[in-house]
């Protein structure tokens, strides 16, 4: 059997964190146009977003389809874990 | 003193099966106070907002019911 590592829920958290924070900033950022602060705020998390998604994927494979994650060879986007598997 | 918990006492009629209460507790969210949001509240680090469900602190509203202490969650 396989087993997921526990570097996966950390990683994975992070990820679920920074994405909450972005959405977060995106409703605030929708009344609030000129605060250049939040929209700083805003252009940090989305970098930080980009490293995180990158290592996450280097690790246990595409996040997204259509061309929005890459793939290893071989085709990888059909491994598990499975979103419910997790 | 303010709280976000507001009580009122309903009828209480004579043919109730059980013990009426008197007095009963209701929360209210804490922007309904805050109108237009100002920038530059105080935040919630990233982990920290995601269970929270909220990024600026004055916007946290755990609830817990009238009946037991407050426990866990994230202090204000």
């Amino acid at each position: 059997m396989k087993q997921i590592p526990p570097e996966y829920y950390q990683m994975m958290e992070q990820l679920q964190a920074v994405d909450f924070v972005l959405v977060e900033l995106t409703l605030y950022l929708d009344t609030h146009p000129d605060d250049l602060e939040a929209i700083k705020q805003f252009n940090h998390y989305a970098k930080e977003r980009k490293t995180l998604k990158k290592a996450f994927e280097s690790q246990f494979g595409p996040l997204q389809q259509f061309g929005n994650s890459y793939s290893a060879h071989p085709w990888n986007w059909n491994e598990p874990p499975w979103p419910w598997q997790v | 003193m303010f709280t976000l918990y507001k009580t009122y006492c309903p009828i209480a009629g004579p043919f109730d099966p059980c013990k009426p209460i008197l007095e009963k507790t209701y929360s209210t969210p804490p922007n309904l106070y805050i109108g237009f949001q100002p920038p530059n509240l105080p935040q919630f680090t990233p982990l920290e907002a995601l269970r929270a469900g909220t990024l600026w602190k004055p916007f946290y509203d755990p609830y817990y019911n009238p009946f037991e202490k407050a426990k866990g969650g994230i202090p204000r």
